[in-house]
């Protein structure tokens, strides 16, 4: 097991390397010269050049390569083009905003989808599996914009239920993330936006746990189940279940991946202040360093919840640690 | 043999609703089972022989309807008894299962010791040290070593899937474990060794056993009394030694013919000219008649009932008085393939 954790973290490490890669490149192929925000071409040339030898970038593109890995690992990641912040300050308040907010749309979908589609599976062809499928399938046609908007006008504006945006009351930021969970106004904000990415992304641990549902209560192993007088619900639960599972966790990696852009939409509209809307307003004000910062982090964040989802998956199903024992006749 | 029945099936119908029409997978099916005797059942792929012990063990789909005029086990009549009490008082405990797929029966996430437990502790008030101690026992008795309890079934070889899968069967002491061809997919050293141990066991234990199979060779080797199943009938049902010194239905004797050497394994029961029918659709006549080369005019619009020719030798088929003749045609080659 610990062999297994330490293959999936040096897989994790190369990933990232190759993300903070292509980052770097894409940001110097980018059209239009990320520099010109800060190095005017007004200013006299001595100056320009000063500059750009302050920013390193008068050196060897591959220089400059090992420059940035090595202050992307010491943490330096510059300032902000527009406030002059650290982009690390920046980019870590707003990374737990987003992963608090992805965290719970995903657990939403997850239990929602895991739960009814065990439901749906047992009870097939019920009006519930019908429904089930049905409301799946409306909230993964409908974009996450027009779902939010609609809840907000009215839930929100109507009648007043939910807050309309933001993750506390103006002026009252808890000085901790703690102090932030023990605040009823955050519980109040996060319901929408959980809502709106929840159901938006329902409908496909829904269908595929059904479905796998369905194959495994085909198996032998149910049947056998069946012969030996077990209740239906350990049955369903225990046996079944567990096994169905399995198809559902391979498929919250992939699911991790997109939340990232039902995040941005979410984020935007409730005025979530997390890194999907900075990510939007770095790009919108040309702030290099902050954007930058931004799509590393979400990669990070997508790449460490995978890390969890396969470790879950080999805590799970048993055959994946084959190689490590072997059993002879 | 005793006379003390273990169970007791009369008038055994099933049907399966399929899109192309009622599909009759077992009819008139008549047997008991006693106490102490394997029971064999032989018959090709697809004659029911499942069908018939998922409809025993209350297993068949919606899609299935089961009629019976008795269905009794150690005295209770199981056709009237509600589902619940089916479950908690009669599956595993009084009747456990060998299943055809013994191979893809255990849950893979689970370790096999635990599922074999989990069977004791459904039925019993045993703690888990008793109900290990106890797995660990099952183990022994079929020849695994006990200390594999705690591996998961992918680490287990086909032979010792199949092991453990008797091993639960044997779990709760049932009257009656029924065996559905618990070797197929084996290789024929390990089927061999698995016989030995099934023989081995049946000295140690008082479990009466349905064996299903269809190979003839390990049903003439391991059963006191045989039925030969064709087309959702049992056809022909004798002790093991009548079956084979005076077998009488004319589709025994086309298997016989087309084994020579009963002590031959890993043979299949198909030899015949012709292929059986598919049951679906509703059933005229004898099912053989069309591969039967004894066949009679009313053979193929009438269903022949079952005739008594001795004390557990029954035969279902219009030519019974004949067969010491039919006896005689069956040995000779041409008599089979003159049909086409
Ligand atoms: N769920 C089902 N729905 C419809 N028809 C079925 C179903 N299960 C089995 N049958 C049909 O019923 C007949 C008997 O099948 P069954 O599985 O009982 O045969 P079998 O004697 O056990 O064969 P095998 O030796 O291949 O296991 C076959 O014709 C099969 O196609
Ligand atoms: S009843 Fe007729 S067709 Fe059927 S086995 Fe007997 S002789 Fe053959
Ligand atoms: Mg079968």
């Amino acid at each position: 097991m610990a062999d297994y954790i330490l293959r999936r973290l040096i897989y994790m490490l190369i990933t990232l390397f190759a993300v903070a890669s292509i980052l770097f490149l894409m940001f110097r192929m980018l059209p239009g010269d990320a520099t010109l925000q800060v190095i005017s071409p007004a200013m006299d040339e001595a100056v320009q050049q000063r500059m750009k030898a302050a920013f390193g970038l008068d050196k060897p593109l591959l220089q400059q390569y090992f420059i940035y890995l090595k202050n992307l690992v010491t943490m330096e990641w510059g300032r902000s083009f527009v406030t002059a912040q650290e982009v690390t300050a920046i980019v870590s308040y707003r990374f737990w905003n987003t992963l608090l907010l992805m965290v719970s749309g995903l657990c939403m979908t997850l239990t929602l989808g895991i739960g009814l589609g065990i439901i749906m599976a047992w009870k097939r062809n019920s009006p519930l599996d019908i429904g089930g499928t049905v409301v799946g399938l409306i909230f993964q046609a409908a974009p996450p914009f027009i779902t939010g908007l609609l809840l907000l006008m009215t839930l929100s504006y109507r009648l007043g239920l939910f807050p309309t945006g933001g993750m506390y009351p103006a002026g009252a930021r808890p000085d901790s993330i703690f102090g932030l969970l023990l605040m009823p106004a955050f519980w109040e904000r996060i319901v929408l936006p959980t809502f709106t990415v929840g159901m938006y992304y329902l409908a496909t641990p829904l269908l595929v746990m059904r479905d796998s549902m369905l194959e495994v209560l085909g198996s032998d192993y149910i049947e056998l189940a069946r012969a030996k007088g077990l209740k239906s619900s350990v049955i369903m639960f225990r046996h079944a279940a567990r096994n169905a599972l399995l198809g559902v966790v391979t498929l919250a990696s992939i699911l991790v991946g997109f939340a990232v852009g039902g995040q941005v939409v979410v984020e935007s509209l409730f005025s979530w202040p997390g890194m999907g809307q900075l990510m939007v307003e770095s790009a919108a004000s040309h702030d290099y360093p902050v954007a930058q910062g931004t799509f590393l982090m979400l990669a990070i964040l997508v790449i460490g919840l995978n890390f969890i989802t396969d470790i879950l998956y080999s805590y799970l199903d048993p055959r994946i640690k084959v190689s490590a024992e072997g059993i002879s006749r | 043999m005793s006379n003390n029945r273990v169970l007791r099936v009369k008038n055994l119908n099933v049907r399966y609703q399929t899109q192309q029409g009622p599909v009759h997978a077992v009819n008139d099916v008549s047997f008991d089972v006693f106490q102490d005797e394997v029971f064999g059942i032989a018959g090709e792929s697809g004659c029911g022989k499942s069908t018939l012990i998922r409809a025993l063990m209350r297993l068949l789909p919606d899609s299935a309807e089961v009629t019976a005029n008795e269905i009794t086990l150690s005295g209770q009549n199981l056709e009237s008894m509600p589902e619940r009490r089916f479950r908690e008082e009669v599956l595993w405990s009084k009747m456990s299962l060998v299943p055809q797929s013994a191979m893809n029966s255990l849950n893979p996430v689970y370790r096999v010791g635990n599922q074999i437990m989990e069977a004791i502790q459904a039925h019993s008030s045993k703690t888990n040290a008793q109900a290990r101690e106890r797995t660990a026992h099952l183990f022994d008795i079929v020849g695994l070593q006990p200390d594999l309890m705690d591996n998961y079934p992918h680490e287990f070889s086909g032979g010792m899937r199949q092991r453990a899968m008797i091993a639960m069967s044997l779990a709760l002491d049932p009257g009656l474990i029924i065996m559905d061809e618990p070797t197929t997919g084996l290789d024929v050293l390990v089927q061999e060794r698995i016989l030995r141990r099934i023989r081995e066991i049946r000295e140690e234990i008082s479990s009466s056993i349905i064996l299903i199979t269809h190979d003839i060779a390990v049903i003439a080797e391991m059963s006191d009394r045989i039925a030969v199943m064709y087309g959702g009938y049992f056809m022909e049902q004798a002790t093991a030694i009548d079956l084979f010194e005076t077998p009488s239905h004319p589709y025994t004797l086309g298997l016989k013919n087309a084994f020579p050497s009963i002590r031959r394994k890993g043979q299949e029961l198909i030899s015949i000219p012709g292929s059986p029918p598919t049951l679906i659709g509703e059933c005229k006549g004898c099912p053989f008649w069309e591969r039967c080369p004894f066949s009679v005019e009313h053979c193929s619009n009438e269903t022949p009932a079952i005739e008594k020719l001795a004390q557990y030798h029954e035969v279902r088929c219009f030519r019974h008085k004949d067969t010491p003749q039919l006896r005689e045609l069956a040995s000779k080659k041409g008599t089979w393939l003159s049909l086409d």
